[in-house]
């Protein structure tokens, strides 16, 4: 099937969907999920990602939200685990939610992708940075952040460059995001003459890492990329310290959380992370940042900026293509460039940004932190 | 009957009881901002507990005779001995009226409907080898895994539809069943549970660490679902020159055919094991499970080999396992796993005690039920799973036997006194 | 030779744990032949218990002085986790006394889902973590080449694991409640007819259990430092596995049982992959009972007809 044949079946479905949806568009409100970790061990992400979507629906609504209605963000749970994605995303087909700002976790993210495609409900992932994700061909899902493919190197060349490491290790928490990134860094570094002498998983939940830091002590190891969240990282970073096992670490945007000082403690100081750029240091953001603050909720974590331009993007299109089909809409968001927090952006075929820079940041032991560089 | 003050003072002792337990848990919160842990207090959760349990401890004498009402309750059996046609009838309706029901009923509560009978499955199998052949087998859910993998597997590497697999993955999880089995049968009681509890996390921790092969805690996504004679469900089919069932019947599109579809494959399924299953225990080697499960050395001494007939119980229900695992791979479209831990293997056993041990329409029920509740539930959200529990405990305590225990023809000493009580 | 000690000390400390709460299991399925599944959420409840109170210590009320808040952690700990033991097996196991042994089993998992549900509710699912309290010690082997740590941290843990351990076998031994335990786990109901109230033994043994389980879960939360309401479930399984391995009903069998388990798994993330650990945690429960059912130290039991 050629792709105009595609474009006009989708197009039919589409109609048929919005007869369907007859009666929720008699409703004054656009519903939009957002579906991340509200509980679980990695629910700090999902905090920064509903902030941020919160406060866009939020300050829409007070300009007057989009054609005469009102936004409505429902927050969905999905634990950050494949299976609970899987339930949450049906749950949104069957309560005729036609966008997604989510999933967070590139784990669940993924099989739930495929149940919106299927479906045409519009995603727009502002955390998920597994490559595979936007490498299916689908038409529904866009991304407001970069991807391990562009991180993982960032990463790497930094290592290689910079650091030099004599015999380095890579580990990882063996999730599609964590894996996936410790592989592109391992394929940097080692294509820069860089010995990677370990590269290992450990599970997720683990608690003891005692062996594993024996381990690389009497290896020699004197530098380590850690590829998966935080509470892993801070379990090493604690346990390692303290068998006196003081060689460097870095981690990717999923360690960079305040939590993970809280963990660690002072074993966190020195942590290299690399994150997205810190948007809420962007002056153009600073009445946004006003209103975060004045809420008592912090702006500057990875995903709060992300999440609230996902928001904004769906309200420009709805309000620039003057329909709220979302199949419509996913071929407007592919042609058009948005004014966010995140700068102007605009996305290539796979739904992926045109452009997204990651920082190398410094971490701190008192959970601030200073880009490197 | 003790004096009312004695009440009174009994209740405010197990009150302060439920003061002292709650408050570190639900009394005190721990809050922790960045690296900032600090303490909050919330008198309001132990205050209600404590009137709660203050309440129930006085209210305990009344709440006795209720549950002396259940205990008679206990003796309105279901009549046993119905005429043969009637029972026939009975099934066809209630088979006609499962078939129906989809077509009226909203999208949501097929979906679940879908998910009750996927465990109806394993609860019949799993009754087979805990109900009828009397072993404990806590690791259940790895002949669960064994069916989803194969299916997934398979049709991603050699392409096979779900309809070739099927057999396939019976196979696979019976041969794995039997590969388990022959070392560990010969365990008693306990032990068994042990063993078949380390091989289930074994199993589920193999999946995890073979990336290569099962694409670890990822899992495996993109699988097919069920066709009808070749016909797809879905928006568009899969490959070039495919026919989906909406395009065939020049229907519109609709995502609701597809549970539908897949509620009916299920319903089918399950009929399938449930015919299976009563040929068996009519036949010789059914016989031979209940014998073993009276009494083992009273079966040796009548020539039965014990290990036979434990492997054939115990491959029999892991080949069930493995029939739901696969329908479970198909529908769900995507496995890792996070499906396949203890607590999936505990909840199947609770349907198979809860059902009553042995009785096939009892775990029918009782898959219903506990597939229902946490979805009824779903409104207290957070409570659910904390209900779950509960409910567990209390129907241990005041129903042990089941919902719906099998009155098996035997024959026994009148014991004195029963008869009056 | 020097990696290899430090991976000793490395299995002997999570052995340590691991031994502490295979006690209450061993000591329950000893008296009354049942599988205690909800045991591995007291130890998690207790983790929280010490949590908080070392919290509330030094946070709320500023104290500073190590050992007096060790010591109040552990005496708070044990007895709100005693009392959780108690209350439990009066609520969901005392009326099921005598039934099938599958009823209290399912009722133990209702239990253990219950109590990982109530902490999520009261507390939150999200990892708690605190600062280590004691932190230092000692290092041996060459200056410039691999050194083995020793920390007080990990002296303390087995120092308080022996010292409990002790005072268990002794309370064991030579007690007249000690005694009736004893009795109990080898005839119940000949020990309820020579006038013992073996229904007290039963709570008796549910109290201790939990109390080293509190033991092992303020240890845990002094040592690793983050606790969730999850982590209960994996730790009972393998102290489940350790009380299994050196043979379900013997005290010195869990304790045996905790150390081998604590150091296999230590070797095997040293010596094979990290990631394999449980794998051969479960493969080592497999192959003892494969070859010796009844565990290191447990005696057959011979079934009469």
């Amino acid at each position: 099937m050629n792709r105009f044949n595609r474009h006009v079946l989708s197009a039919a479905v589409s109609a048929v969907l919005l007869g369907l949806g007859g009666l929720a568009h008699a409703e004054n409100t656009i519903k939009i999920a957002v579906a991340g970790p509200i509980t679980g061990p990695v629910a700090q992400y999902g905090d920064m990602q509903m902030m941020g979507a919160q406060m866009a629906v939020e300050q829409l609504n007070a300009k007057g939200g989009v054609n005469g209605k009102q936004l409505e963000a429902v927050l969905i749970d999905d634990v950050c685990e494949p299976k609970q994605a899987v339930a949450v995303a049906n749950q949104i087909v069957n309560d005729k939610i036609k966008y997604v700002v989510g999933h967070l976790c590139s784990g669940s993210t993924q099989p739930a992708s495929k149940i919106y495609e299927d479906e045409g409900i519009l995603m727009i992932t502002p955390a998920a940075t597994n490559p595979a994700i936007t490498q299916q061909g689908y038409k529904m899902v866009f991304r407001t952040i970069g991807t391990d493919d562009q991180q993982g190197p960032t990463a790497g060349h930094y290592i290689a460059d910079q650091i030099k490491p004599k015999q380095m290790a890579v580990i990882h928490d063996k999730q599609q995001y964590g894996q996936g990134i410790a592989e592109e860094v391992k394929k940097t570094v080692e294509a820069k003459g860089v010995k990677v002498a370990m590269f290992e998983g450990v599970n997720k939940g683990q608690t003891d890492f005692s062996a594993l830091c024996t381990k690389m002590k009497s290896e020699n190891i004197d530098f380590v990329y850690y590829g998966g969240y935080h509470p892993e990282l801070g379990l090493i970073l604690r346990q390692c310290r303290e068998q006196g096992f003081d060689a460097g670490f870095m981690g990717p945007e999923g360690v960079g959380n305040k939590d993970i000082s809280a963990i660690a403690g002072p074993a966190s100081e020195g942590l290299l992370v690399t994150l997205p750029a810190d948007f809420s240091a962007d002056p153009a953001n600073a009445d946004l940042v006003k209103a975060f603050k004045d809420k008592n909720q912090d702006p500057s974590g990875p995903f709060v900026m992300p999440s609230y331009s996902a928001v904004q993007i769906i309200v420009d299109a709805i309000k620039g293509a003057k329909t709220e089909d979302p199949v419509k809409l996913a071929g407007y968001i592919h042609k058009h460039s948005f004014d966010t927090p995140i700068g102007k952006v605009a996305f290539k075929e796979n739904g992926d940004l045109k452009e997204f820079q990651f920082v190398i940041f410094k971490w701190h032991a008192d959970a601030t932190k200073t880009p490197v560089k | 009957m003790k004096p009312m003050s004695r009440h009174l003072s009994e209740a405010a002792l197990v009150a302060l009881l439920a003061g002292l337990l709650t408050v570190p848990i639900l009394g005190i919160q721990i809050q922790v901002e960045g690296i900032n842990v600090s303490l909050e207090g919330e008198p309001w959760p132990v205050v209600l507990a404590m009137i709660a349990v203050f309440v129930a401890r006085l209210l305990q004498i009344p709440l006795k005779a209720v549950s002396g009402l259940i205990h008679i309750t206990h003796r309105l059996s279901l009549p046993t001995h119905l005429p043969k046609a009637y029972v026939l009838l009975l099934l066809a309706l209630v088979i006609i009226a499962a078939a129906i029901w989809p077509f009226t009923a909203s999208r949501g509560s097929v979906d679940i409907a879908t998910l009750a009978l996927i465990y109806v499955m394993l609860g019949l199998g799993l009754n087979v080898v805990v109900g009828f052949a009397g072993l404990l087998d806590l690791g259940y859910v790895a002949f669960y895994a064994v069916g989803a993998y194969g299916y997934a597997l398979l049709s991603m590497h050699f392409g096979l539809s779900f309809w070739e697999c099927l057999p396939l993955c019976v196979i696979m999880a019976a041969t794995t069943g039997c590969l388990l089995g022959f070392p560990v049968l010969r365990l008693r009681g306990d032990y068994l549970a042990i063993v078949t509890l380390g091989f289930g996390e074994i199993i589920r921790l193999l999946l995890n660490n073979l990336d290569e092969l099962t694409g670890g805690p990822d899992g495996i996504g993109n699988i097919p679902k069920p066709t009808l004679f070749g016909l797809e469900f879905a928006r568009r089919p899969s490959i070039e020159d495919g026919t989906t069932f909406h395009e065939f019947f020049g229907l519109d599109y609709s995502g609701a055919d597809t549970v539908i579809f897949l509620y009916l494959v299920a319903l089918v399924m399950t009929l399938f094991i449930l015919y299976v299953i009563n040929r068996l225990i009519r036949m010789p080697v059914g016989r031979a499970w209940e014998a073993l499960r009276e009494d083992e050395i009273a079966c040796r001494s009548l020539g039965l080999n014990p290990t036979t007939i434990k492997l054939s119980a115990f491959g029999f229900g892991a080949s069930t396992a493995g029939f739901a695992g696969a329908f479970f791979a198909a529908r769900q479209g995507f496995i890792n796993p996070e499906s396949f831990t203890f607590i999936e293997s505990a909840i199947v056993l609770a349907i198979v005690v809860l059902g009553g041990m042995g009785s096939q329409i009892g775990v029918i029920l009782a898959a219903i039920a506990l597939t229902a509740l946490p979805e009824i539930a779903r409104q207290f959200a957070e409570y659910r799973m904390l209900i779950f529990g509960l409910v567990l405990v209390l129907m241990m305590i005041w129903r042990p036997q089941g919902l719906l225990p099998v009155t098996r023809p035997r024959l026994e000493l009148p014991v004195r006194g029963e008869e009056t009580s | 030779m020097l990696e290899f000690s430090q991976q000793i000390i490395n299995g002997l400390t999570l052995g340590s744990i691991y031994a502490l709460i295979a006690i209450g299991y061993t000591m329950v399925y000893g008296i009354i032949g049942m599988i205690n599944f909800a045991h591995g959420e007291i130890y998690m409840v207790s983790a929280y218990i010490g949590l908080l109170t070392v919290t509330a210590l030094t946070v709320q009320f500023g104290v500073e002085t190590v050992p007096l808040i060790l010591l109040f952690t552990l005496v708070v700990s044990i007895a709100i986790t005693s009392a959780y033991g108690w209350t439990i097996e009066r609520v969901a196991y005392r009326p099921l006394r005598g039934k099938p042994r599958l009823i209290p089993l399912i009722s133990a998992i209702g239990m253990s889902i219950f109590l990982q549900n109530y902490v999520q509710i009261g507390q939150g699912a999200r990892d708690l973590s605190m600062q280590p309290l004691i932190s230092g010690g000692w290092r041996f082997g060459p200056e410039d080449g691999f050194q083995v740590y020793l920390s007080y941290m990990q002296v303390l843990i087995a120092v308080v694991t022996v010292g409990f351990m002790t005072a268990l076998t002794l309370f064991i031994a030579r007690s007249r409640l000690g005694r009736a335990c004893r009795a109990c786990s080898q005839d119940l109901t000949m020990t309820n007819l020579l006038g013992i109230d073996t229904n007290r033994v039963i709570s008796l043994t549910f109290v201790l259990g939990a109390a080293l389980a509190a033991v092992a879960g303020v240890l845990i939360s002094l040592y690793i430092g983050k606790i969730n309401p999850f982590i209960g479930f994996e730790a009972g399984i393998k102290a489940f596995t350790a009380a299994v391995l050196g043979g379900i009903g013997s005290i010195p069998g869990a304790m045996l049982g905790g150390v081998i388990l604590g150091l296999s798994e230590s070797f095997a993330s040293a010596y094979l992959l990290t990631e394999y650990k449980d794998v051969v945690a479960f493969s080592l429960l497999v192959l003892v009972l494969l070859f010796r059912p009844t565990g290191l130290l447990g005696t057959p039991e011979i079934e009469k007809v």
